[in-house]
This record gives C-alpha cells, sequence and structure tokens, in this order.
C-alpha cells in the first residue's frame, strides 16, 4: 500500500479516477446492511421518543433544577459538530488550500447531516413539539432562542447549496454513468446536475456562485455556534455568564469537527477504498490542523477556568469546585486531558498523524467534545442562584433516563443515516475537481 | 410563705424545663441574656402591637400560637411560640433567640427594633398559663354590646378618615367601644399598606382620626381602596369596612413593559435589535436567493454554447 500521492498521480487518468469514486457507490454490500440496522436502531429508539410524546418530558431526568439535560448538551455538540463544513470547505477553500480538495465533500455531508439533526434535538427536547411555530409566529427578537432557530435553518439551507453546487458537475458524470442507478435517482441526477456540461461560461458562472455562498457562510457559521453559546451567556448563571462563550464554542466546534472530519475520511477511505484519494497527506495535514484547533480550544480553556479559578468569587467557587474536585471532576478533567492535551501532544508526531492512530485519537477528541458539552451545560444548572426550599432529592441530582438515553442514540443513529444515505446516492470525493487539481482534462458529455 | 414556696417550685421546674429544651435544641443562651427582662408592660396596646408583629415577621414559619400549625420543615420544624414547653424560657431567652437566629431560624437583630421584639414577647406572655403577669393597667372595660357598627366618614378635603365604632348596649342604648384598635389598610400590588399612623385607637366616643399620607400615590383619579376594620377579629368578630376613596396622590402608572427594552414583549423589542435581526436575515437570504436563482441560469448557458 503505497500511498505517496506523486508516484500515483501520473496513473491516474479520468477515468479512473470516475471509476474508484463511483464504484464503490453501487457495489457496497455491507452498505446495505448498515443502512438496515441503522434504520433498526431508529425505529427501537422511535418508541421511546413515542413514550416521551405520549406521557410528557417527566419521563426524562429533567426536573426544575436541570430543564437543560442530555438534549441541550447533544445539541451544543451536533452544531458544534456541524462547523467543519464551514471551516474545511470556505475557510480553507477560499485560502485556496489544495489538499482539501478530496475531502470537502465529506466535511460538507458532515455538516449538512449535524445540523439537520441539531435542529430535530430542539424538537425532541419540547414537551409540545406541536407548538414549535410559535417559536418563529411568537418569538421575541431579544431571546437568542429565535436567533438560534433563524440561523440554524440559514445554515442547513446553505450548507446544503454547498454540498450541491460543487458537485454539480459530478452529477452531470453520474447521470451518465450510474446506468444501473434507480429511476427516480436518475431523475434526482437529471435535475440537480442542471444541464452541466462544463462549457466554460458554465464553469466561471457555477464557480461565482460557489465563492459567494463561501464567503457567505463565514458569517453564518460564525454566528450559528456564537448565537448557541448566547442561549447560556445571556443568563447569569454561574458557568454560563462570561465574555468569551461564544469564541470559546467556535473554538470548540472546530475540535469537535475536525475530529469528526477525520473519523469520516478514515471510514470512507477504507470502505470505499479510497486510499489513493483521500492519501496519509490529508491525514497528516488534518492532524496538523486538529493540532491547531485544539491549541486554540485549550487557550480558551485556560481563560475560561484559570481566571475565574483565580477569583473563586462567589457562586463560581461552587461550580468550579465541583468541576476540579467535586462530583464532575472525573469529567471534566478526562474531557480536557483526553479530548485536548494528550491529543495535542500525540499529534505532534509525525507518526501519530497516520490514518489509523489519527483515527483513533480522533475518537477520543470527539467524546472528548460531547463530555465537554455536558460538563458546560449541566453542573451550571444544578446550581441555582436561588435554590429552592426543601427541593426534592431528584431535583438536585441529574442523570439522564432511559428513554432520554435512548432519544440521544436516535439522533446519533439518524445522523450517521443521513451521512450514509448522501454518500450512497452522491460521490464523497469530488470527481471533477481531482481531477481539475492533478492537471487532468474534464470530459463531460451532454 | 405557700406563695413562695410555689414561686421556688415554680422557678426550679422553669429552670429544669428551659435546661432540657435547650440541650434538646442544643441552643445555649449565655447567663447574662437569660437574665433580661421585657422592660414594656404587658398592656392590651402592646399585646396586640406584637401581635401585628407576630403575624408579619414570625407567623409564616411558625404559624399561629397554641394552634401548632407551623411551617413543617425538616430536621427541625419550627416551634409553636405558644406552646407552653417554649414559654418556659425566660424574657431574656427568647430575647435572645430572636435576635441571633440558629439554623433555619433568621436573625432579626437588625430587621426588627428592640421595642418590636420586646412586643411580640409581651404577646407571647400572653399565652403563658404558669407565669401570672402583673395584670394589664388600667383596662378599659366595655359594657357588653350587641349590634357592634363600623362607620367610617371620610373628609376628602383634609385627608383624613374618621372611623367611629358603637355597639347597643342591653338597655338599649347605642355606644362608642373604648381603646379598641383599628387598622387602616390601602391595597397595593400585593397585600395591604398600613397607613393608621401611631395611635390608632377608639376614644371614649368609639371614634379614631387617622391622617391620611400625603404623598401617597392613587391611580389616574388619585383613587385607593381603602379598609378599614377592627385590628383584632376577637373583640367582635371580623368588622370591616372597604371603601374606594379619593385621597391619594393622582398618578399615571408607569408600566415597564410599555417602554421598548429588552426584557419587553416582541411588540416593544428596541428597535436596534429588529432592524439588526431583520437586516441580517434579509440580507443573507437575498444572497441565498440570488444564488437561487443564478442556478436557473446554468442549463441556458449549456445551450449558448451549441
Amino acid at each position: 500500500m503505497n500511498d505517496l500521492p506523486k508516484q500515483k498521480e501520473t496513473n491516474l487518468s479520468f477515468e479512473k479516477i470516475k471509476k474508484d469514486i463511483l464504484h464503490p457507490m453501487q457495489n457496497h454490500k455491507g452498505l446495505e446492511l448498515w443502512i438496515v440496522f441503522l434504520i433498526t436502531v431508529i425505529s427501537v429508539c422511535g418508541w421511546a421518543y413515542y413514550i416521551q410524546l405520549k406521557d410528557g418530558l417527566g419521563v426524562t431526568g429533567m426536573r426544575d433544577y436541570v430543564s437543560w439535560g442530555l438534549y441541550i448538551a447533544n445539541f451544543v455538540f451536533f452544531v458544534a459538530v456541524s462547523l467543519v463544513g464551514m471551516l474545511i470547505s470556505s475557510i480553507l477553500g477560499l485560502l485556496r488550500i489544495d489538499w482539501i480538495t478530496p475531502i470537502s465533500r465529506i466535511a460538507e455531508i458532515i455538516a449538512v447531516a449535524f445540523v439537520a439533526v441539531a435542529g430535530l434535538v430542539i424538537v425532541l427536547d419540547m414537551g409540545r413539539p406541536d407548538r414549535v411555530l410559535n417559536v418563529m409566529i411568537h418569538g421575541r427578537f431579544q431571546s437568542p432562542i429565535l436567533w438560534d432557530v433563524t440561523v440554524i435553518t440559514t445554515y442547513l439551507t446553505v450548507s446544503a447549496l454547498l454540498l450541491i453546487l460543487p458537485m454539480i458537475p459530478d452529477l452531470a458524470i453520474c447521470k451518465k454513468e450510474l446506468t444501473k442507478a434507480s429511476p427516480i435517482m436518475k431523475k434526482l441526477y437529471n435535475i440537480l446536475s442542471l444541464g452541466y456540461i462544463n462549457t466554460p461560461e458554465q464553469h466561471k458562472h457555477l464557480h461565482k456562485m460557489i465563492r459567494t455562498l463561501m464567503v457567505l457562510i463565514v458569517p453564518i457559521g460564525l454566528a450559528i455556534h456564537t448565537v448557541t453559546s448566547w442561549l447560556f451567556a445571556a443568563t447569569l448563571r454561574n458557568g454560563w455568564d462570561t465574555t468569551i462563550f461564544g469564541p470559546y464554542f467556535v473554538a470548540g466546534a472546530f475540535v469537535a469537527g475536525s475530529a469528526a472530519l477525520i473519523i469520516a475520511m478514515y471510514f470512507f477511505r477504507v470502505n470505499y477504498k479510497l486510499q489513493d484519494y483521500i492519501t496519509d497527506l490529508q491525514f497528516d495535514k488534518m492532524g496538523k490542523l486538529l493540532v491547531a484547533v485544539c491549541l486554540v480550544y485549550l487557550y480558551f480553556n485556560l481563560n475560561e477556568f484559570l481566571v475565574p479559578g483565580y477569583k473563586m468569587k462567589t457562586g463560581d467557587d461552587i461550580h468550579l469546585k465541583e468541576l476540579f474536585y467535586g462530583n464532575w471532576a472525573i469529567m471534566f478533567w478526562a474531557s480536557q486531558l483526553l479530548g485536548n492535551i494528550i491529543p495535542i501532544i500525540l499529534l505532534v508526531n509525525k507518526k501519530f498523524r497516520k490514518p489509523l492512530p489519527i483515527m483513533i485519537i480522533s475518537l477520543f477528541v470527539l467524546a472528548g467534545a460531547w463530555f465537554k458539552r455536558y460538563v458546560i451545560v449541566i453542573p451550571t444548572m444544578l446550581h441555582p442562584h436561588l435554590p429552592i426550599q426543601n427541593v426534592p432529592e431528584n431535583f438536585v441530582h441529574y442523570y439522564p433516563s432511559a428513554i432520554e438515553i435512548s432519544v440521544t442514540v436516535l439522533s446519533f443513529a439518524l445522523v450517521l443515516l443521513i451521512i450514509t444515505v448522501l454518500s450512497k446516492i452522491f460521490p464523497v470525493v469530488p470527481i471533477v475537481e481531482t481531477a481539475e487539481s492533478k492537471g487532468i482534462e474534464v470530459k463531460i458529455d451532454a | 410563705m405557700k406563695n413562695t414556696i410555689k414561686n421556688i417550685a415554680a422557678l426550679f421546674l422553669i429552670f429544669i424545663f428551659s435546661g432540657s429544651l435547650a440541650n434538646a435544641q442544643g441552643w445555649t443562651v449565655p447567663n447574662s441574656a437569660k437574665k433580661k427582662q421585657n422592660p414594656y408592660e404587658a398592656t392590651s396596646k402592646n399585646v396586640s402591637t406584637g401581635k401585628k408583629i407576630y403575624n408579619l415577621h414570625c407567623k409564616s414559619c411558625h404559624g399561629d400560637p397554641t394552634i401548632a400549625n407551623m411551617l413543617p420543615l425538616a430536621p427541625v420544624a419550627p416551634t409553636d411560640l405558644g406552646a407552653q414547653n417554649f414559654l418556659v424560657q425566660s424574657d431574656g431567652e427568647i430575647y435572645y433567640k430572636v435576635n441571633k437566629g440558629q439554623g433555619a431560624m433568621p436573625t432579626f437583630e437588625k430587621t426588627i427594633s428592640d421595642e418590636d421584639k420586646w412586643m411580640v414577647i409581651a404577646f407571647l406572655r400572653s399565652f403563658d398559663k404558669n407565669k401570672k403577669v402583673k395584670q394589664q393597667v388600667a383596662e378599659v372595660k366595655n359594657p357588653e354590646v350587641t349590634d357592634v357598627k363600623l362607620e367610617l366618614n371620610v373628609n376628602e378635603a383634609n385627608k383624613t378618615l374618621l372611623a367611629k365604632l358603637s355597639g347597643v348596649t342591653k338597655k338599649g342604648k347605642r355606644v362608642g367601644l373604648q381603646g379598641i384598635e383599628m387598622s387602616f389598610l390601602v391595597k397595593r400590588s400585593f397585600g395591604y399598606l398600613d397607613v393608621s399612623g401611631e395611635d390608632p385607637y377608639t376614644n371614649e366616643k368609639g371614634d379614631v382620626k387617622v391622617q391620611f399620607p400625603a404623598d401617597l400615590p392613587g391611580d389616574r383619579e388619585g383613587q385607593v381602596n381603602m379598609l378599614v376594620k377592627v385590628t383584632d377579629d376577637d373583640f367582635y368578630g371580623k368588622l370591616e369596612e372597604a371603601r374606594v376613596v379619593t385621597l391619594g396622590v393622582p398618578t399615571d402608572p408607569v408600566n415597564p413593559l410599555d417602554e421598548r427594552a429588552m426584557w419587553g414583549t416582541r411588540a416593544n423589542a428596541p428597535i436596534w435589535i429588529i432592524v439588526t435581526f431583520v437586516g441580517g436575515v434579509l440580507a443573507i437570504w437575498s444572497v441565498i436567493f440570488l444564488v437561487l436563482f443564478q442556478m436557473i441560469k446554468l442549463p441556458k448557458l449549456a445551450k449558448s454554447k451549441d
């Protein structure tokens, strides 16, 4: 397995690229089984949601103290991961970083899947989801909730466009090449490819649109996670009442998103046999990027915990002591060490930036990122400024119920299902862009 | 001689009781504090004042004395302050505990004046069965009456309220009832404001005159809801007179929800936040629609080549 791109480059022709990328979409045997498995998980967990819908949110572990529990922590995590689309395909794309070409579509698929389900998680957290439209109808401009709903919808739309638009040339190829596709899929390719035949005018026009969206998604991407942080930072609660919450969340989002992208890259590379395209170079560069964003996040963490920890003002002290050496210490330090500090130390070494080791490290980073969100949301809720007198015992502790965990598993399965389906119907590596970046002539027949 | 023995025995009992009580609750009071005596006499006026203060500050947890309807707090429920095993304590001990507080019992050192605290103690003492306090001095005895009436006269020019309490004696004569405390209350958003003043006790004619405060805000017309009542229902049952009087200062109410503010309703959102939100949404979505519109051009561009 020699993955060095420079030696392989000469062996690639446009026909081979097309074959390599399109072939696994239709001929992957495990894929259907995986989809069936995911649908089974979703159905089983959907039953848990049905119980929640029927009996109300009382079936969750949430009570008057912790009214934002597992669901909201999970929501913040999903929003965070989705930010990778903006980081990779937009920021690095606008900087004309060439190694992102083969992985930009995976990043965009992750972004669409996670942000779509993030919006759904909020609905899952509602006791009366039938009233969700009231947020739009009666929402107050002063409330971060309205901003959050707006900005997530916008980010989903632009991410979807940024997934589809750069894919138009590839879809034109799919229309021709995927002869075995079902009639519905053929129709989909036909509609979405918009009659693209790669004329110079079309090429120029298309890239102008893509660049517009790339610029547009930067403020939206920053807004989506900044506004999510405002849901917390706009309150006076200890642990949330901090001015750096916006950039802190954005930095954390880049960490979570990069880790998710590396994991997805690894699985597509192995399962779709894309070693020639998602090469060691991409893993190496992503490893360096992950170190960079982890360092930024570490810097924000230092500010977020060291400064209040130095002052230990009333209210903050209970919260911080709980995190540093109280009930939350294990989760807090595990997320900091395993999810940030140790990965930085390891990934500085070149040999840990090989596909398998970096994928395993990324799993830890991603899990750390998830637990970090949990530690951000719940401990603060357990220490209200005005405690309830004679508070019932189950208010002062929070353990997610089985129903809650099932519904969270549902959201994860749904994300994986969306990613799987999108990668089954769309080429995960851009065919035309890859060929163009390697200087191979592209021919798309009308 | 007999009395002396009785007194010694009583003191001994008190000593035993208070000792065991203090131990049971782990609440020891310094000896110097125990010796303090209530400097105020247990006149009916003082007891009634004490009752008012008690209802304001103590009742919410301790309930009514002797009724044992205190708040069921855990692990230690508040004591029934009219119970005999509480009243075995000296005035000084009760005074000390009210001042210092312990556990869920808050300190009242700064929140209630010394005089008021002694009034409360005088009120509590009125439930004490053992301690025969020097009987109330110069009590006014009203004749037994029926058909007690409370009349209220409002003088809007002088902003005075004149209440008259009278009853019909057995002989069929309507007489004023003397020395009865009245309450003059003004309805607020929550509860009542007491405007009774220093001495709201009926005189020998059964009259009590109260000067309404000059600066109390009313509604737009200066109207306030006035409630005049006999403070203690124990005398003649519930006697009260509610009336809307135009004694307040006419005030245009300011509702903080009426102005544009971050805490307002959506209709009262600050302009800048509406502009930012709507402007941002319009700007970004117009670009999105522009791109969507441009997508239609793509197929046409293919044809133009042919």
